[in-house]
């Protein structure tokens, strides 16, 4: 091992670690920089904003400049956050629980809430624009979930602990389901399980978990269908929410109702992109507005159509790129905290890519969950910026305590 | 296919295997690289736990205290790394960020570079579509070449059907277009249209409220400006029931359109008259145009285009200046201020034939409608008027589809059925008294000269419309027939009759035509089969229908080919087709009608030139009539023509007269019908001089002038009965 590198590491690992006055801001900041992480990040951005101006040139419904605020407001939260010592909110359960309830419930509230096409997910409060809490609760949620399994210290084999550790955590889900939001709600329940893996709940809770899970599911359908038999019509799931999932098992009907519309319009719009796509600005299924919601929901058809299965390729490996420097810094974290936070955000986005990539080539059911750093709509941009930045924090707080044993090992 | 699933599948594991692969490896080099030094660093880490501890952790712990006291923390998790215990668990995360990776660039890869061709032509099919562009129509002129349907565009204002609950919009509409609020809203919801279309607010608006709601488009959400090819009517109502009007077409006609024609939902199409008979002709063929649309069907660039075929110009055999005369002449009678029930009948009409070749000439129908206003679709009022008892039904051609008692036009008939079965000769005569019980029933039936013609032979009965001597053939015929013991058929004078072309339609070129009645002993058994005693056929029964009256129903139009065919002896299909011409030039002419000769009836010249020289002296018997034909200067010696008052019980009685000219050659019948207007010679028989003398002096090239007729205004008051009795 050279001497000299081994010197200057552990000079700049004086000074990050911050006992002493000495040390620039400056120098503080650039040193916490993560290069690859902040390269991704950017590059993921800044290819979403090109995807969006050209997705919303075609609808005069949506403003590029809102995109953009929502860009430069998420800058701001996001350095904020990096600055923030998150193992300061490790404690923190009850109050996470106290704040994800009210934020999730708050469309509720008379005044501020607004209820749009059957669901109460958005407030307007004033002169802002209107807001979904329920995505800034994703942040709240990761940070629940973390904290709650962050106490086992990576083992959990208590079964009433489990037990407890599931109940609190399905909270959020169960207030969501009331607005009802059933596209977050399980984005909330995917957190849960990323939490209860990576927080090393005991195997065979988790696989009777999901067997439970299952079950339940099976048995929302059956009970359904009962009530129908009692009353007339189904009460636990909503028409809309039958007639997406019937299009999604029968692709190839000709029905055409809205959703079987949706969906085929979606797949024609990735479909004609071919290799390289029809160019950017020129795609016609957006463009001509047949395209059902082309900068939200389906963003994804918009750049698959204009730019083809390169320019879609190029994103996946944005995604995979973050999501490998994600597992870095989750495994690289200082404490369990900041590996579940990790985790549980990486968990978060992959399932979102999921679902709505998967739902716009027929792969996964129709459900309105917007696609990270893709979608046009300010909440859930600043909602990723936020990750982004705690992510960064993690990573600092990780690689200050490695340069502190590096320094010690050293002396 | 299969190809695609293989490589879709290798692709998968590859994919698959890469993320797992790199996770493994990447697992395996902390576990190998980092071992060495992993005892170190633990052994290092506790000296840090012991010596230089973090102040944060101080912070923490002091804070919340159960970090120092973790529940089932493993001994590794205070050093600086946590995650070697959970390896397996970041691999199962791992492996899922692959499969979710790989899964979705399989499927991707599948759509996108596989099927992609089929993909790409569903976004063709999506980006261009086919729009038929609308043909113009024809014109329409009358024999002459005198347009009397012309093509202009005209801006309508359309709204989406949920303005109608944008009360602003509505407002704002209301007070542009100067329409009442509540019509604006109610034409706005009205789905006649169709339940997706834009509703028409207004047609034909005018430039300047247009361009106000262009220049304020914010405040007039939902609403668009069209500008549509619509009719054009130099002459507004002239000839209007001829000529009908048009619309859009309906989901029945839709249906009902043959093969060969082409529509499209919003075409216009001929809805009655001559616009609806000779729709083919006058339709043209669809433009076509491939553009790209976008979803709300707006046009956002062309890519090629047929243009479209204007349809055939029609010639119709009408002279339009004669045609305004007849116009004028009811509607002065009928509705002096447009108002039906001021001057005499509630409703009149007149149709004038060339004998010769079946060309009708005129064709003329009071009340009457203004054709325009059914351009861009008949409003909800307008219709509702039109529909009314007290509008008298506008829409009613009454040439063809209204059915009168013919009475006493009857008479030319009869007569040459009594000469044919020598009921009447040169030596027959009657007396007639004014009143009549032939049968000794104790039911009179009336003279329409109470004071009775005296002594009268066949002649005499004819030139003075005597009831009673037609009363006497009746009773001849009604004995002479099985039922009463004679020899004859029961409906020999029927038949007689109905070889004229009563009792079924004339065949003109017109929908709608009715074909009027002759009772006969079957009809009225069945017609009052739920009355079984009032089904017999009396003598009664045979003495009315011998004078037109009673179950008796005809058409004026079958009153004119009649009389054409007592006038010539054949009896003419009447027609209002002249040709077709193809765009310009004197011989363009397409298509021209052939005269069709469609019955001559089987009758002795003798019988005709009877009956005729008895028609020859009817005008010269009335002072009205014959200060009509000098009004046009017409020698009223060289017209055949007979009156006609029909009864008609509780109201007033029907003007008939009809003519034919000139008596020894005859070219012109006029055929004039005056509902509920009186006497034949006072009221029917003036209106038919003139028309007689406006046609002669249209075909002398005299008369030229055409003026715009207006359409009936819908408001009538009570018919003042003059109760003065027959004047036949």
């Amino acid at each position: 091992m050279p001497v000299q590198p081994q010197l200057s590491t552990v000079r700049s690992g004086a000074g990050a670690s911050g006992n002493g006055s000495s040390s620039s801001l400056l120098g503080r900041f650039v040193s916490a920089i993560n290069l690859p992480f902040v390269i991704v990040a950017t590059l993921l951005v800044l290819y979403g904003l090109l995807v969006v101006f050209s997705a919303v040139s075609a609808d005069e419904d949506y403003t590029f400049s809102r995109q953009l605020a929502g860009v430069a407001i998420g800058l701001v939260v996001m350095a904020l956050v990096w600055a923030f010592d998150y193992r300061r909110l490790s404690e923190y359960t009850t109050l996470f629980i106290i704040v994800n309830v009210v934020l999730i419930l708050s469309p509720h509230l008379p005044i501020i809430g607004v209820n749009t096409m059957g669901a109460t997910s958005w407030v307007k409060i004033g002169p802002l624009p209107q807001l979904q809490p329920g995505e800034f609760a994703k942040i709240t949620v990761i940070l629940l979930d973390a904290s709650i399994m962050a106490r086992y210290q990576g083992r959990l084999d208590d079964p009433r602990e489990y037990l407890k550790a599931v109940g609190l955590m399905l909270i959020p889900f169960a207030c969501i389901m009331t607005q009802p939001d059933l596209g977050t709600g399980l984005v909330y329940l995917f957190i849960a399980a990323v939490a209860l893996v990576m927080g090393g709940a005991n195997w065979r809770y988790l696989v009777i978990s999901l067997a439970v899970g299952i079950a339940l599911i099976v048995a929302v359908f059956v009970i359904d269908e009962v009530l129908k038999g009692a009353t007339g019509e189904y009460k636990l799931l909503k028409q809309y929410q039958r007639n997406r999932l019937l299009v999604f098992m029968n692709q190839d009907s000709t029905d055409l109702s809205d959703e079987g519309y949706n969906l085929q319009q979606a797949m024609i719009a990735i479909g004609s992109g071919g290799l390289f796509g029809q160019g950017y600005m020129q795609g016609s299924q957006h463009a001509l507005g047949i395209l059902p919601e082309a900068p939200t929901d389906f963003i994804f058809c918009v750049l698959a159509e204009e730019l083809g299965f390169v320019g879609v390729i190029t994103l996946l490996a944005l995604y995979v790129a973050l999501v490998i420097i994600g597992f870095r810094i989750a495994s690289a974290s200082s404490d369990m905290f900041g590996l579940l936070i990790v985790s549980c955000i990486i968990g978060m986005w992959l399932f979102q890519i999921l679902e709505n990539i998967g739902m716009t080539c027929g792969l996964m059911p129709i459900t309105g969950i917007p696609l990270p750093f893709m979608s046009y709509g300010s909440s859930f941009m600043i909602v990723n910026f936020a990750l982004l930045g705690f992510m960064g924090s993690v990573w600092t707080r990780g690689k200050q305590n490695t340069r502190r044993v590096d320094y010690a090992t050293a002396h | 296919m299969l190809f695609a699933i293989i490589v879709a599948i290798i692709t998968f594991i590859v994919a698959t295997a890469a993320v797992a692969a790199f996770f493994v490896l990447r697992a395996r080099k902390a576990g190998t690289v980092a071992k060495p030094s992993h005892a170190g660093r633990d052994r290092v880490r506790s000296v840090d736990n012991v010596g230089v501890k973090s102040t944060l952790d101080e912070q923490v712990r002091a804070r919340g205290g159960k970090h120092a006291t973790p529940t089932t923390a493993p001994a590794e998790t205070t050093t600086g790394r946590v995650s070697e215990s959970l390896r397996s668990r970041f691999v199962a995360l791992g492996v899922l960020a692959a499969a979710i990776f790989g899964s979705l660039t399989v499927k991707l890869w599948s759509m996108q570079v596989l099927a992609s061709g089929e993909y790409k032509n569903e976004a063709l099919q999506n980006k261009y579509t086919t729009v038929a562009t609308p043909a113009p129509r024809g014109l329409i002129y009358d024999s002459d070449g005198v347009m009397l349907v012309g093509n202009r565009t005209a801006l309508t204002v359309l709204a989406d059907a949920e303005v109608a609950d944008d009360h602003d919009v509505v407002q704002r509409l209301s007070a542009v277009l100067g329409i009442p609020y509540n019509v604006v809203r109610m034409r706005i919801q009205d789905q006649s249209s169709g339940a997706q279309s834009q509703r028409v607010v207004a047609s034909d608006v005018r430039q300047r409220d247009v361009a106000f709601i262009a220049e304020h488009s914010d405040a007039f959400a939902g609403v668009t400006i069209q500008e549509r090819a619509v009719r054009d009517y130099p002459y507004g109502a002239l000839a209007a029931h001829v000529l009908g009007y048009t619309g859009a077409i309906s989901d029945a006609e839709l249906e009902t359109m043959p093969e060969n024609r082409k529509v499209e939902l919003g075409d216009i199409v001929g809805k009655s008259g001559v616009e609806s008979y000779y729709d083919n002709l006058l339709a043209g063929e669809h433009g076509q145009r491939r553009v790209i649309a976008d979803s709300k069907g707006r046009v956002v660039e062309v890519e090629s285009e047929t243009p479209a075929l204007r349809g055939s110009d029609v010639y119709l055999t009408i002279k339009a200046a004669a045609q305004y005369v007849a116009d004028v002449e009811l509607a002065e009678l009928i509705a002096p201020g447009n108002v039906i029930g001021k001057g005499k009948g509630v409703g009149g009409a007149v149709v004038a034939m060339d004998v010769t070749d079946g060309s009708i000439l005129v064709m003329s129908s009071y009340p009457t409608f203004t054709p325009e206003t059914f351009n861009g679709g008949i409003t909800q009022d307008v219709w509702d008027l039109y529909s009314t008892a007290e509008s008298y039904y506008p829409l009613l051609n009454r040439t063809i589809s209204g059915l009168y008692p013919a009475a006493s036009t009857y008479k030319a008939f009869s007569s040459l059925a009594a000469l044919k079965y020598n009921f009447a000769n040169k030596d027959t005569k009657w007396v007639c008294e004014g009143t009549w019980d032939g049968f000794g029933s104790g039911d009179w039936q009336d003279c329409w000269f109470r004071s009775g013609h005296g002594e009268l032979d066949l002649h005499g009965g004819i030139v003075n419309s005597c009831d009673v001597v037609f009363y006497e053939i009746g009773k001849a015929f009604y004995f002479a027939g099985k039922t009463q013991g004679g020899t004859i058929s029961d409906t020999a004078l029927q038949e007689e009759i109905a070889k004229f072309g009563f009792g079924k339609t004339t065949g003109v070129d017109l929908t709608g035509e009715e074909g009027g009645r002759v009772p006969t002993p079957e009809w009225k058994e069945a017609y009052w089969s739920d009355v079984p005693t009032e089904g017999f056929w009396r003598g009664g029964d045979m003495t009315n229908l011998i004078i037109g009256q009673g179950d008796v129903l005809t058409t004026p139009l079958q009153i004119a080919v009649a009389y054409g065919a007592v006038a010539t002896g054949n009896i003419m299909k009447p027609h209002l087709f002249k040709e077709v011409r193809n765009g310009e030039g004197a011989n363009a002419a397409a298509i021209k009608f052939e005269s069709e000769v469609v019955d001559v009836p089987e009758v002795e010249e003798k019988y005709y030139k009877e009956v005729r020289d008895a028609l020859a002296e009817v005008a010269l018997g009335s002072p009205e009539t014959m200060s009509a034909f000098a009004d046009w200067g017409v020698d009223p010696t060289m017209v055949g023509s007979k009156t006609g008052t029909g009864e008609m019980a509780g109201k007033e009685d029907t003007a008939w007269y009809v003519c034919y000219y000139p008596k020894d050659n005859p070219k012109y019948v006029v055929s004039t019908c005056i509902e509920q207007g009186g006497g034949g010679s006072t009221v029917a028989g003036p209106v038919g001089a003139h028309v007689l003398g406006a046609l002669l002096a249209a075909e002398n090239g005299e008369l030229t002038d055409i003026g715009r007729v207006a359409g009936s205004s819908g408001k009538s008051v009570e018919v003042s009965s003059s109760g003065g009795g027959r004047t036949d």
